[in-house]
C-alpha cells in the first residue's frame, strides 16, 4: 500500500512536468498548426540556465525567474525563424526539421556551457522529505502537480477574461477569419509560442531540484509531453493536463515494477494505442473531413 | 530512361567498381561500406518520404530490427548472409505494413509522432528483451558473412553491398516512373483526387512503407554482418533524423538524391571531427541550412537550374496521341445509368439531403441546380463515396454502390472533377491525366520494377491515350508544364480530361464552370457535347443557368436537400416552385412593396 502510494505521488510530480509541456503543445497547436519539436530542450534551457545562473551567485529565485524569461524570449525567436516561414506550407515535415535542427544546436552549446555530466539544483524544496502514510516526498515533488493544474486553469481564465486570450481562441478556430476580424495573426502566434515556451522553461526549473539537470535532459520528456499532448486531445487544454499527470503515474508503476525500458514501451506503445482508436486523443474534439 | 538517367546509373556503376580499387586502407573501404548501407536505407526511405509524402522519423527502429533479425538468425541458426537478410527483410516488411496502418486514420506530425514512438519502442525492447537480444550488453560474435558456405572476403562482401545499393536505386528508379509511383505522387499531392481517379490510397501507402521497411531490413542485416557487433545504442532517434536528413539533403523524389544524401552524411562527420566539440552544433547548423538553402536537396535545385538554362518543350504533337473517342469507346461499353433511390445525408441534426431519388439515363446530359446550401454538394460526395449515406441506396447499371470506397466506386465507372479544383500540382498536365488511366493497368508490381515488354507496350499506350485526351481538352500544348503553373480555365479542363482518363461511363461535373470567362464557359459547353457523343452519360451541377439550359437533356432541382422539380429544361423554368426556390414567393415580394 504504501509503495502504491509512493509511485502515486513521485507519478504525480513527474506527470505534472509531461502536463505542463504537453500544455506548451496544445498552446503552440492552437495557434500555429505547428509546434517547436523541439520544446523539451526549452525545458532544458530552463533547467540549466537556472543552474548556471546560481553558480554565478544569482540568488536562487532571481536566477529562476531570469531562466524562465530566457526560455520564453527562445520560445518567441524560435517562432519567428523557424517555424513561421513553414507554416504556410501544407506539409509539416519544414517546421519538424528546422525545429530539431535548432534543438540541436541548443543542446549542444548547452553542453559546451554546462559540461557532459549532470547535477540537480538546490532548493529549498528538496531540503527535507516529508512523510505522508509513511511514503517519503519531497515537498517540492508535491508542487509540481499543483502547479501544473494552476498553470492550465490561468490559462482558461487567460482565454476568457482577456482580448489576447479570446484572439488566441479565435486564431485557433479559423485563422484567415480572425485576420479578417483584425486580428495581428502572426502576433497571436509569436505570443503563443513565448508563452508555451513560459511553460516549457518553467517546468525545467521545477524539475531541476528533483531530477539531475543535464543538457541531454530535454530530448525524452518533450517526445513524452508530445505523446501525453496526442493522448489528452492536443486541442484540449484540460485533457492534456489530465493525460500528463495519469501518463506519470502509470509510469512510476511500470517502472516499479518492471524496469525502466518497459517504462517506455509501455508509455509510446499506449500512445499509439490511444491514437488509433481515438485520432483526435481522449479528450479533444474530432476535426471534421471536407471534400 | 533517358540520356541522363543512363549517365547517372553508368557514374554510380563506375564509382562502386573504382572506390575499392583506389580506396588507400581498410579503414577507407570499410567506411565507404558504411555509407553503401546507408545509402539502401536512404533509397527506400525516399519512396515513403519523396514519393508518397508520409514523414518517417523512425527508420532507426526498422534499420534495428533487420539489424537484430539479421545477427540473430546468423549467430543462433547459422543463417548465411543471404537468407539472414531475406529474414531481416521479411520482419522488418511485416513491421512496415504495421506502420502504414495508422496512415489510414492519422498523418503528418501524428504519423511522424508514431515513427517515432515506434523507434523508441524498438530501442527499449532490445534493452528489455536480454534473453534473445543481449540487452544493453548488446549482440556480439555475429560471424562473418558467407554465401552458401562460401566465406566473403573482404572485397565480395564490399561486391554484395556494391550490387545491392545499385539494385534498390534501379528498382526504386523503374517504381517512380510507373504507374505505381505516379499513384504515389497523386496521394500526397491529393489524396482526395488520387481516390476519386481509382487509386486505392491505403494500398499504395502501406507499398510505400513496406518497401522503406524492407531496405532498411536488408540495410540493418549488412550492417550487422559489417560490424559483428549490435546494441541498443546504435539505433537512437537522432539516427532517424540522420536518414530523414540524408534524403532531404540529397533531393527528396529523386532518383540519385538519396544516394548523395547518404555520401554526404556519411563522410561528413569525418570532416567535422576537427571542430572537435563544435561538431553537432556544426551539424545542426547544416540542417538549418538544408531546410533554408536548399529545401529542394542538391539534386532538385540543380534539376530546377538546369530546367531554366535547358528547357524541356512545353508541349507535345497531338498526332503522338490515340484518338479520344477511340480510347473512350475501346472495348464494349456503354454509357451508364445512375439510379439514387430515397438518398438521405444527416450531419448531427442537420439533413443535407432528405429521401433524393434521381435517376441519370444512359447517354444523358442531366443537371442537378439548387440554391446555395441545397445538398449539391452533398449529393455529389455521396455518389462518389466520400460520404456514406445516412439512409437510401444508390447504383451505377444496378450495381449498388452505397457503402463502397470512393476508389472503388471510380473502378467501376464513375469519375468526377471538383469544386475547387484538386489538381497535382507538381505533376506534368500529361503526369496527371496518366494517374487517370491507372486502374487499366494489368501489368503489377513485378512488371514495373523489372519493366518487362508488357509493362514498356502498356506505359506506351498509357502515355498515348493521356495525349488524346489533352488534345480534346486542347491542353496538349502545355502537356510538360507543372500543372499548378496552368491558368485557372485551363486547370478546369485539365481535371475533365483527368476524369475521362478513368474511362467513367458516368462524368460527374462539379461546378465546371465556375469562375470562368463567358468565352471559357462557351468552350465549355462544346466540351460537353462532344464528351457526351462518346458514350458517356453527363452529371453536370451548375450554377451557371444558360449553360444549363443550353446542354441538359433534365434538370433536377433540389431546395433544402429535397428534390422539388425534375424535367426538361423549359419545364422547369417555368415551374413556381423552382421560381419560389431561386427568387422567393410572390406573396412575401408583395408585401415588401405594399410596404414600401
Amino acid at each position: 500500500m504504501t509503495t502504491a502510494l509512493q509511485y502515486t505521488l513521485s507519478g504525480l510530480a513527474i506527470g505534472g512536468i509531461y502536463a505542463l509541456v504537453a500544455l506548451g503543445f496544445h498552446i503552440m497547436w492552437s495557434a500555429a498548426r505547428a509546434v517547436n519539436f523541439a520544446h523539451g530542450d526549452t525545458l532544458m534551457l530552463g533547467a540549466v540556465l537556472a543552474v548556471l545562473g546560481v553558480d554565478a551567485g544569482l540568488p536562487l529565485p532571481l536566477a529562476c525567474l531570469l531562466a524562465i524569461a530566457a526560455g520564453g524570449v527562445f520560445g518567441v525567436v524560435l517562432e519567428r525563424f523557424a517555424v513561421r516561414p513553414f507554416t504556410g506550407t501544407n506539409a509539416s515535415i519544414g517546421w519538424m526539421l528546422t525545429t530539431i535542427a535548432v534543438g540541436i544546436m541548443i543542446e549542444a552549446l548547452a553542453t559546451m556551457q554546462f559540461g557532459g555530466f549532470s547535477r540537480p539544483l538546490p532548493s529549498p524544496g528538496v531540503a527535507k522529505p516529508i512523510t505522508i502514510w509513511g511514503a517519503g516526498i519531497y515537498p517540492q515533488e508535491l508542487l509540481i502537480p499543483v502547479v501544473a493544474v494552476a498553470a492550465m486553469i490561468g490559462f482558461r481564465l487567460l482565454q476568457k477574461r482577456t482580448l489576447v486570450g479570446r484572439a488566441m481562441q479565435a486564431v485557433a478556430h479559423n485563422r484567415q477569419a480572425a485576420s479578417l476580424m483584425g486580428i495581428d495573426v502572426n502576433r497571436i502566434v509569436m505570443l503563443s509560442f513565448g508563452l508555451a515556451a513560459l511553460f516549457g522553461a518553467g517546468a525545467g526549473v521545477l524539475v531541476a531540484p528533483v531530477i539531475q539537470v543535464s543538457a541531454t535532459m530535454g530530448v525524452l520528456l518533450g517526445l513524452k509531453g508530445f505523446a501525453v499532448a496526442i493522448i489528452g486531445g492536443i486541442t484540449s487544454a484540460p485533457g492534456v493536463v489530465v493525460a500528463g499527470l495519469i501518463f506519470g503515474v502509470m509510469e512510476k508503476f511500470v517502472e516499479g515494477y518492471v524496469s525502466t525500458a518497459a517504462r517506455e514501451i509501455v508509455g509510446f506503445g499506449s500512445m499509439i494505442v490511444v491514437l488509433l482508436a481515438f485520432p483526435q486523443g481522449l479528450f479533444g474534439k474530432r476535426e471534421i473531413f471536407k471534400v | 530512361m533517358n540520356a541522363l538517367f543512363r549517365l547517372g546509373f553508368a557514374l554510380l556503376a563506375l564509382t562502386l567498381v573504382a572506390v575499392p580499387l583506389t580506396a588507400g586502407n581498410e579503414y577507407e573501404l570499410r567506411l565507404f561500406m558504411l555509407f553503401l548501407i546507408y545509402g539502401i536505407i536512404a533509397v527506400g526511405l525516399n519512396v515513403l518520404v519523396g514519393l508518397t509524402g508520409l514523414v518517417s522519423l523512425g527508420q532507426a527502429g526498422l534499420f534495428a530490427l533487420g539489424a537484430y533479425t539479421g545477427g540473430i538468425l546468423a549467430t543462433r541458426f547459422g543463417f548465411d548472409i543471404l537468407f539472414a537478410s531475406l529474414g531481416a527483410a521479411v520482419v522488418s516488411g511485416l513491421f512496415g505494413v504495421l506502420l502504414a496502418y495508422p496512415t489510414v486514420r492519422v498523418r503528418g506530425v501524428y504519423l511522424a509522432v508514431v515513427t517515432i514512438a515506434f523507434g523508441l519502442i524498438v530501442e527499449n525492447v532490445a534493452i528489455e528483451w536480454q534473453s534473445l537480444t543481449g540487452g544493453t550488453t548488446g549482440l556480439s560474435g555475429i560471424p562473418g558473412p558467407n554465401i552458401l558456405g562460401f566465406p566473403l572476403t573482404g572485397y565480395a562482401f564490399y561486391g554484395v553491398l556494391a550490387v545491392t545499393l545499385f539494385a534498390v536505386t534501379l528498382l526504386a528508379h523503374h517504381l517512380k516512373w510507373s504507374a505505381y509511383g505516379r499513384a504515389m505522387l497523386a496521394v500526397s499531392q491529393s489524396e482526395t483526387a488520387a481516390r476519386s481517379l481509382g487509386v486505392n490510397v491505403t494500398a499504395i501507402r502501406t507499398l510505400a512503407f513496406v518497401v522503406a521497411a524492407m531496405t532498411a531490413g536488408i540495410a540493418g542485416s549488412f550492417y550487422a554482418f559489417l560490424n559483428a557487433y549490435i546494441s541498443p545504442d546504435i539505433f537512437t532517434f537522432s539516427d532517424s533524423i540522420r536518414f530523414l536528413l540524408m534524403v532531404i539533403l540529397g533531393g527528396a523524389a529523386s532518383t540519385f538524391g538519396p544516394v548523395i544524401g547518404a555520401a554526404v552524411l556519411t563522410y561528413l562527420p569525418e570532416l567535422l571531427q576537427q571542430f572537435a566539440e563544435w561538431q553537432k552544433f556544426a551539424y545542426g547548423a547544416l540542417l538549418l541550412l538544408v531546410m533554408f538553402g536548399l529545401p529542394r536537396g542538391i539534386l532538385g535545385t540543380l534539376s530546377k537550374l538546369s530546367g531554366r538554362l535547358r528547357p524541356v518543350a512545353r508541349g507535345i504533337d497531338p498526332r503522338e496521341g490515340t484518338p479520344a473517342a477511340e480510347f473512350l469507346r475501346d472495348g464494349a461499353r456503354g454509357s451508364a445509368e445512375l439510379v439514387t433511390d430515397g438518398l438521405t445525408v444527416r450531419f448531427g441534426g442537420l439533413t443535407a439531403l432528405s429521401a433524393a431519388s434521381v435517376r441519370v439515363g444512359p447517354g444523358e446530359i442531366h443537371a442537378l441546380i439548387g440554391p446555395n446550401g441545397a445538398g449539391k454538394s452533398t449529393f455529389v460526395n455521396t455518389i462518389s463515396g466520400f460520404y456514406g449515406p445516412t439512409e437510401g441506396s444508390f447504383s451505377l447499371d444496378g450495381i449498388p454502390l452505397a457503402g463502397r470506397k470512393p476508389h472503388r466506386i471510380a473502378r467501376l465507372g464513375l469519375a468526377r472533377t471538383f469544386q475547387n479544383t484538386e489538381l497535382f500540382g507538381e505533376m506534368s498536365v500529361l503526369e496527371n491525366v496518366m494517374v487517370g488511366v491507372e486502374q487499366r493497368r494489368r501489368y503489377g508490381l513485378a512488371g514495373a520494377l523489372l519493366r518487362t515488354p508488357g509493362f514498356r507496350r502498356e506505359e506506351d499506350a498509357c502515355r498515348r491515350a493521356a495525349i488524346g485526351l489533352l488534345d480534346l481538352v486542347g491542353l496538349a500544348e502545355y502537356a510538360n508544364e507543372a500543372a499548378r503553373f496552368l491558368p485557372f480555365g485551363h486547370q478546369r479542363r485539365l481535371e475533365i480530361a483527368r476524369a475521362l482518363a478513368a474511362r467513367p461511363r458516368l462524368l460527374l461535373l462539379d461546378e465546371p464552370a465556375a469562375g470562368l470567362t463567358s468565352g471559357e464557359i462557351d468552350d465549355l459547353e462544346l466540351m460537353i457535347r462532344k464528351i457526351a457523343v462518346l458514350d458517356v452519360s453527363i452529371l453536370l451541377i451548375e450554377h451557371h443557368v444558360d449553360l444549363i439550359m443550353a446542354v441538359a437533356d433534365t434538370v433536377t432541382v433540389l431546395d433544402y436537400g429535397q428534390i422539388i422539380a425534375s424535367a426538361s429544361p423549359s419545364v422547369v423554368q417555368a415551374d413556381p416552385r423552382v421560381i419560389e426556390a431561386y427568387f422567393g414567393s410572390p406573396l412575401v415580394q408583395a408585401s415588401v412593396t405594399e410596404a414600401a
